[in-house]
């Protein structure tokens, strides 16, 4: 680990978090963007229009050197002078080259994503040719001597008094911050210049192979103008942007305004190939192709899919850890989830270490990623990768090496522990203060204490009243059901009892091995994987159950991927797999068992957190719902109803507990704002959390697992006879 | 889709990102319009279906100061562009202009107001019907700088506030000449 680096990093989210104005503005636009979005979808299908994105990308991949030479080859028969560039360097070197041959004095740019990852504009400084941003947000990041906050939206960490003042050092004027006047002062400012430029340079959204030509869309028309107006034009292509034909970009034209900005279409779309007609010659149109890391991306199996992006930054707009820290701390050059991973193979993985680490890992970017790329799996990938590369410090090794892979030792370790706490909890069941160093933790948050007895234990003595059995399940506790909420398990097994359900726990089950990967220590994580694997399947269950949609992701998903090579496991992963539910789902698709709960509850508002795991890993959302209502319960949904607690396991307590506190704090708004009286969720991290929360918060409501509020109801059942 | 529906829909979609759309009976309509909103020289660059139509008479007629051989510098100056349109696309608003001559992008991005001249016929569904005709445009010439035009220019850069009119035309007005010119491939 490198320390001091993540001493800085810490530092600049402690600035971050100090600027609430900012903060506000991200969640606004983090609101309104979700509002627009499914707006511009209206009538369409996103998960059929990403899938054809992500099948084309993919196929455009593996046939990257035959499009590649087509797209060539037809550029260069309409005129275009082509490039292939190595890495930022080579592309600086040969337009810094290129202005030079044509004595440019100034450039003008239209907003170009890859020039700000090889750092064109010093490159032409240093050439002598000025380079002038023309996208308004891109002005005025340059104005201000920053660097975009986000790929779509540069300016969007500033405000218009900001702006306001740049601005009047540019005209030496003094001008009022209004918005539409600074606007006019940008068009009337930045005019004369592209009539000056000698040179145009601007991006490339599609490169089309049929074509040998590329597509730009943009809002302003300043790309229209860095185009047509000075005599020569450079786009500037990541070669990523690669699509075979003319249908192809039309799909990505169609996808990307309504999941980057929420527009049907933008106000531009130009289609130039070739040298066309500029005054009375021809234009000099050059293709700089950059290659700079993308080439070894394709050759990495786990992150490949990365380069299906269409630089939507979506993944950034529905990000609580972007909407908590902006983008110049959650990103290098490009942010947000898809800034980590192009950030680790553009710009190195030292400059991902710090991102890697910040992703709280909810899921939210996948669910609106146009090109339908898995970021949260690609970015643990990393997170591997650093911890192979840097350690993951010694204290953590230690514990998932030595200690988790050793369950009796790790079980016996928390039974310690459970005893070690009395003189904080004195007692009770939640942790108010922890002492000395460890205080912070405890400021924001109650944290529950370790349980007396285990549910390992506890379920021993637990009476099951079932003569003929449907179904005999094995519960998978996790480590928080096991060990901190053991009364959840025993709720469980009077549930399914109800049902005709009988449950037993193995014994030999232990931690998920999430929190492993979390950290980056994947060797722990596929150890656990065996031996869940075995202890689940031992005694021949009908299902597994789970209380914790981390685990039922681990056990449907991580196992199989982390086995699947292996023939000694693989199938056996699979099986775990195919059997393996969380119990919401349970009750409702296997036993259709909502009908006995019907109107038992104490009718009570509640308000429903979706886990991140749970709606967005396992894709369930309804069941809980459907069997909070039907048991007779007044369900009113809240604001960001799946919008990430701030838990992530150990990223609360450990990583960034200061990120977690705000999006915890957001959170606790929300469902304060519902007016209901308690929170129902299915996972315990996030009833740790959200419980902690509202309990130092001070806020009346209470946060129950589904399981226990179905428990609850079914105690009021008159009993028969 | 019928085509009346099309129109609809077009019209629809034009209008909400800020365009106006406006049926005319005949050029000569039309160019009164113009004549309404034009303060200072107009330009018209030369283009199949306006030299057909005898056009620029009919501009001048309206009392417009038409430009019709221009440079950039003299471009700069205008108050407003017009020119035909190829075809249009009805589920986003969007026009295309096939643009590849100089005349054509300095009349569409240099003066404050832009007027498209369409022929309600040549509207297609969206942008996926727009690959026929953009294939065949491909095709027909070597080099190319198509245009596809949605409402006025825009953006949203300082506090995510929709301003209109950065760096290209503040309005786009949209006028449909039934029998203008049935051709997509000409402008």
């Amino acid at each position: 680990m490198n320390k001091q680096r993540s001493k800085d990093y810490r530092k600049q989210i402690d600035q971050a978090l100090a600027t609430p104005k900012l903060q506000d503005a991200l969640h606004k636009f983090g609101d309104a963007f979700l509002v627009s979005r499914e707006k511009a979808f209206g009538g369409l299908d996103f998960e059929q229009l990403r899938g054809r994105i992500a099948e084309m990308k993919t196929g455009v991949r593996e046939h990257h050197g035959e499009l590649m030479e087509q797209f060539i080859a037809n550029a260069e028969a309409a005129g275009a002078i082509v490039y292939q560039a190595r890495d930022a360097a080579d592309a600086n070197r040969y337009i810094a080259d290129l202005a030079r041959r044509k004595k440019a004095t100034l450039g003008v740019k239209s907003k170009s994503m890859v020039s700000e990852e090889i750092h064109l504009n010093k490159a032409l400084e240093k050439a002598g040719t000025r380079a002038l941003e023309t996208d308004l947000g891109e002005w005025i990041v340059q104005l201000a001597g920053q660097r975009p906050s986000h790929m779509v939206m540069p300016a969007i960490h500033m405000f218009k008094e900001e702006v306001a003042e740049l601005f009047s050092k540019e005209t030496g004027r003094q001008e009022p911050a209004e918005i539409e006047h600074l606007v006019e002062v940008a068009r009337r400012q930045l005019r004369e210049s592209y009539f000056q430029a000698e040179i145009g340079i601007t991006g490339a959204n599609v490169a089309i192979a049929e074509t040998g030509g590329i597509a730009l869309v943009t809002n302003e028309g300043n790309a229209r103008l860095a185009s047509t107006l000075p005599k020569v034009h450079v786009a500037l292509i990541g070669i990523e942007k690669l699509v075979p034909t003319l249908e192809d970009a039309a799909r990505v034209v169609q996808i990307l305004p309504k999941n980057a900005t929420g527009q049907l279409l933008t106000s531009y779309v130009t289609w130039i190939r070739g040298a066309v007609p500029c005054g009375d010659e021809e234009k000099e149109l050059h293709f700089v192709l950059l290659d700079n890391g993308r080439s070894s991306l394709a050759e990495s199996t786990q992150c490949r899919d990365a380069l299906n992006c269409i630089r939507c930054g979506a993944c950034a707009n529905v990000c609580p850890v972007y909407q908590t820290v902006g983008g110049h701390v959650f990103g290098h050059i490009y942010i947000g989830a898809i800034g980590i991973i192009l950030t680790a193979f553009y710009h190195g993985l030292d400059n991902a270490a710090e991102l890697v680490k910040a992703c709280i890992g909810c899921r939210s970017c996948v669910s609106v990623c146009p090109a339908n790329i898995d970021l949260e799996e690609i970015i643990l990938h990393l997170r591997e990768t650093v911890g192979d590369e840097e350690g993951i410090g010694a204290g953590k090794a230690l514990v998932f090496r030595k200690v988790m892979q050793n369950r009796k030792l790790f079980h016996t370790m928390i039974k310690a522990a459970s005893m070690l706490q009395k003189p904080v909890t004195r007692g009770e069941r939640t942790i108010r203060h922890l002492p000395l160093f460890f205080s912070p933790l405890t400021e924001w948050r109650t944290l529950p204490a370790i349980a007396d007895t285990a549910l390992r234990d506890a379920f021993k003595a637990k009476a099951q009243q079932v003569e003929k059995p449907r179904y005999r399940v094995a519960l998978f506790g996790g480590c928080a059901n096991d060990f901190l909420y053991p009364e959840l398990g025993l709720d469980l097994i009077e549930v399914m009892n109800a049902l005709d359900v009988e449950v037993f726990y193995p014994q030999e089950q232990n931690c998920c091995g999430i929190p492993a990967i979390y950290s980056g220590e994947k060797e722990t994580a596929v150890e656990l994987a065996k031996q869940n694997i075995d202890a689940m399947l031992a005694g021949h269950p009908d299902y597994v159950l789970t209380t914790c949609p981390t685990c039922a992701m681990a056990l449907k998903h991580n196992f199989v991927e982390h086995l699947k090579d292996n023939p000694a496991w693989a199938k056996k992963a699979e099986k775990l797999s195919s059997i393996t539910v969380d119990a919401a789902s349970f009750v409702l698709n296997q036993l259709d068992g909502a009908g006995i709960f019907a109107d038992l509850a104490e009718k009570e508002k509640i308000t429903y957190h979706d886990s991140c795991h749970l709606k967005r890993g396992v894709g369930v959302w309804q069941e809980p719902r459907r069997l909070i209502k039907e048991s007779g319960h007044d369900l009113v949904e809240m604001d960001h109803a799946d919008r990430c607690c701030g838990f992530g396991g150990s990223y609360s307590l450990t990583s960034h507990p200061d990120i977690s506190r705000k999006i915890l704090a957001d959170k606790v708004h929300d469902i304060e704002a519902s007016g209901a009286t308690c929170v129902a969720m299915d996972c315990p991290g996030c009833m740790m959390q959200i419980r902690g929360g509202l309990e130092k918060a001070e806020v009346p409501v209470r946060a129950q697992h589904t399981i226990e509020l179905l428990a609850a109801a079914l105690r009021n059942k008159p009993t028969e006879k | 889709m019928m085509n009346q529906s099309l129109i609809e829909l077009f019209s629809e979609k034009a209008v909400a990102v800020g365009a106006e759309v406006i049926s005319c009976t005949s050029i000569a309509e039309a160019a009164t319009f113009v004549a309404g909103k034009v303060d200072g020289p107009l330009l018209v660059p030369t283009f199949p279906s306006g030299c057909r139509s005898g056009l620029e008479t009919v501009l001048r007629d309206a009392g417009l100061d038409v430009l019709n051989a221009f440079s950039s510098e003299t471009a700069g100056r205008a108050d407003g562009g017009l020119t035909g349109t190829n075809f249009a696309i009805a589920d986003t608003g969007s026009l295309v202009l096939e643009s590849t001559a100089e005349d054509i992008r300095l009349a569409t991005t240099l003066p404050p107001k832009q007027f498209a001249l369409l022929d309600p016929a040549k509207i297609v569904a969206d942008g996926l019907a727009a690959v026929d005709p953009m294939r065949r445009l491909h095709q027909r010439d070597a080099r190319n700088y198509i245009a596809y035009i949605t409402g006025p220019s825009r953006t949203a850069d300082i506090e995510r506030v929709l301003t209109i009119g950065v760096h290209g035309p503040k309005e786009l007005f949209i006028l449909l000449v039934p029998g203008f010119s049935s051709d997509f491939l000409e402008m």
